[in-house]
């Protein structure tokens, strides 16, 4: 882990996360609040409205389960759709200054995860004081699996940052295509409501194994293991590698299409 | 000795990226390892090599390719072919607050840049009072750099760059924008940078400054290596190449009025014998030329002969009507002006003799044409001409 010790690097994350989220008076705010207010946007559409089942009742209610798998998605989703463009954004260090260019997603995803995770534990020691019971060995446990999504969230920020130089669209194309990632994860809905053709498809969707694993370790203490806990951690080491590769690739080329 | 830096056969294609399809069509061919075709080529087969202690300046005119070097040479762009190698640890000063963010301050900017020149926190602290003190920007170094002016930008640039203790020193035209004494402070440090056996590599348009901090120059003309070698002959070159730049300009004004003119040079040449290219005359020999004037009313025109040095620098002007000569007349509307200048006093060089052609009266230059020539020779001696001379004359 080179990287971490790394003074360039260091300092880029310092530096995202003061521009992001402490420069700006609501910065601070907006992280916690923006989660907040949408998961009781969500808490009401689906408790009130449409009355929601919860398929297991020792989660403890359809909050706790639905904010259990929204705070590390919206680490996830933000990092990758936060570094998609930032080798275009920093242009002018990219032409001008000789540093590994990777270090500017990887920096970006790192802020966003940090400042995300650490909305994730203020809102656990939240349901916990509201009498939800968290299971903290499971949050130990659970310390891995955010560890592979982040590195699942470097890895397409890799791989999207440097595309987007190449394909300008990349920026456009993106957001939408989370969206709908967002509603084929269960999230808001738990996967033992899908039907079936669709649950297995949902069996695909490597996100799904993250949110039901943090499901299982956080609310319930529970600890099965089945193929997907290696399938999943090795096709995430793959698309770290993968996308680390791409971007080596390229990087070389940026200056001239910037 | 392991030279420092060694360029071989480095060139620099910009592929043309302007609108999407370009940038697609460009991006495929990069992922299939084609070769792209549409573009621009800003740097052609430039090879250089660079030892420990040498210090090269870089020179050349605007668009040459002086810069995309720079940026190969830092690694911040790469080579689309050819291979660079670069064995030391290099600061580069490169463009006008390259890697500085305006939103940040002063301070924080100091940071990042030495974050980026791998000095590590300690190094930084230690240096951090030397820096500020070098810059001497006082408290804006608490400002955002926004709202400093170009030359505080280069102040807090050199001096980060000035503590990050470089074995290899890159400078694009940035020292220009620094008020006098920074840039004498500035010159003073690379000056002592380089008499610690350091290397430097600098672009600059000032010859004074190449002439003073470089032994070595490197001329780039249309990205391509035109001389490279001592820096006093190479500056030189390059400075003759802008005198005759400039003067050829003002030839050319003044052939566009000339071809107003009705009286025309029909043909204008040296005799004797000298070569048709390039003549070249020995050192106090003769210079004889002919030139032969169209005077389409029959009257005949006023010839003058100029003598200039390749910068245009005039020497001698004789005209006809102040000899009192008349032409030769060759037919109705041809007459001819022979002239010798013997034992031509003018020192070994480029020069041009001009012939132009006149109204009758001597009033109105109508036509001009030039032959360029050379006098040969070996001569220590300074300035245009020789002038005659005694020294210490009892008499």
């Amino acid at each position: 882990m080179k990287l971490f010790s790394n003074t360039v690097f260091r300092q880029l994350v310092l530096r995202a996360i003061r521009t992001d989220y402490l420069e700006n008076m609501t910065g601070f705010a907006w992280l916690v609040l923006q989660p907040l207010a949408l998961l009781a946007v969500y808490a009401f559409v689906f408790t009130t409205i449409f009355t929601s089942r919860v398929a297991d009742p020792e989660m403890g209610g359809f909050v706790p389960y639905l904010a259990i798998a929204f705070w590390p998605w919206t680490a996830f989703s933000e990092s990758v759709l936060r570094s998609s463009n930032c080798i275009s954004a920093n242009a002018a260090l990219i032409g001008k200054v000789s540093f590994p260019s990777e270090l500017l997603p990887l920096s970006t995803v790192t802020a966003t995860f940090l400042m995300n995770m650490a909305g994730y534990l203020a809102v656990l020691l939240v349901l916990q004081l509201t009498g939800v019971s968290i299971h903290w060995l499971g949050a130990i446990a659970a310390i891995p699996i955010l560890a592979l999504l982040y590195l699942l969230a470097c890895g397409l920020a890799l791989f999207f940052s440097a595309l987007q130089v190449f394909v300008r669209d990349v920026s456009q194309i993106l957001p939408p295509l989370m969206t709908f990632w967002f509603f084929t994860t269960p999230i808001l809905y738990s996967s033992s409501l899908v039907p079936d053709p669709f649950a297995t498809l949902l069996k695909f969707n490597p996100m799904a194994w993250y949110v039901e694993r943090l499901r299982d370790f956080l609310l319930l203490g529970k600890f099965e293991f089945s193929a997907m806990d290696v399938i999943i951690p090795t096709l995430t080491l793959l698309v770290f590698w993968g996308s680390l590769l791409f971007f080596r690739r390229f990087s070389g080329h940026f200056e001239d299409f910037l | 000795m392991k030279p420092l830096v060694r360029l071989q056969g480095v060139s620099k294609f910009y592929p043309r990226v302007n609108r999407p399809r370009e940038r697609l069509r460009a991006f495929a061919s990069l992922m299939t390892g084609n070769e792209i075709r549409e573009g621009a080529e800003v740097l052609q087969d430039v090879s250089l090599e660079i030892t420990k202690g040498q210090s090269f300046g870089i020179i050349g005119e605007n668009g040459a390719g002086k810069s995309t070097l720079l940026k190969i040479l830092t690694g911040v762009i790469s080579p689309s072919r050819g291979t660079v190698e670069v064995n030391a640890r290099v600061a580069a000063l490169l463009e006008l607050g390259a890697g500085f963010q305006p939103e940040f301050s002063g301070i924080d900017n100091v940071k990042m840049k030495a974050a980026l020149l791998g000095m590590t926190p300690g190094e930084l602290d230690r240096n951090l009072d030397s820096i500020l003190a070098f810059a001497d920007i006082g408290d804006y170094v608490y400002e955002p750099i926004k709202h400093y002016s170009s030359g505080m930008v280069v102040r807090l640039g050199f001096a980060v760059v000035a503590a990050s203790d470089p074995e290899l020193l890159i400078t694009d035209e940035v020292l220009a924008v620094g008020d006098e004494s920074f840039q004498k402070k500035c010159i003073r440090w690379i000056e002592s940078f380089l008499e610690r056996g350091n290397t430097l590599l600098m672009v600059s348009h000032s010859m004074y400054l190449v002439q003073k901090l470089c032994r070595q120059a490197l001329w780039l003309h249309d990205g391509a290596t035109r001389e490279i070698g001592d820096v006093f002959p190479v500056t030189q070159s390059y400075l003759a190449y802008h005198e005759e730049r400039s003067a050829a300009e003002r030839r050319d004004r003044q052939s566009q009025r000339g071809e107003s003119g009705i009286y025309r040079i029909a043909d204008f040449s040296l005799s004797g014998n000298v070569a048709e290219a390039d003549p070249l005359i020995d050192f106090g020999g003769d210079l004889t030329a002919e030139l032969v004037l169209h005077s389409p009313d029959g009257m005949p025109p006023v010839g003058l002969f100029g003598i200039m040095r390749a910068d245009g620098t005039p020497v001698y002007g004789i005209a006809s009507d102040y000899d009192e000569v008349e032409p030769e007349r060759l037919d109705e509307n041809h007459y001819r002006y022979r002239i010798c200048f013997s034992q031509v006093p003018l020192l070994p060089g480029s020069y041009s003799l001009r012939g132009h052609a006149m109204d009758p009266q001597g009033l109105r230059v109508c036509d001009t044409a030039e032959i360029r020539f050379s006098i040969a020779g070996e001569s220590r001696e300074l300035g245009i001409i020789r002038l005659p001379h005694l020294w210490n004359d009892k008499s």
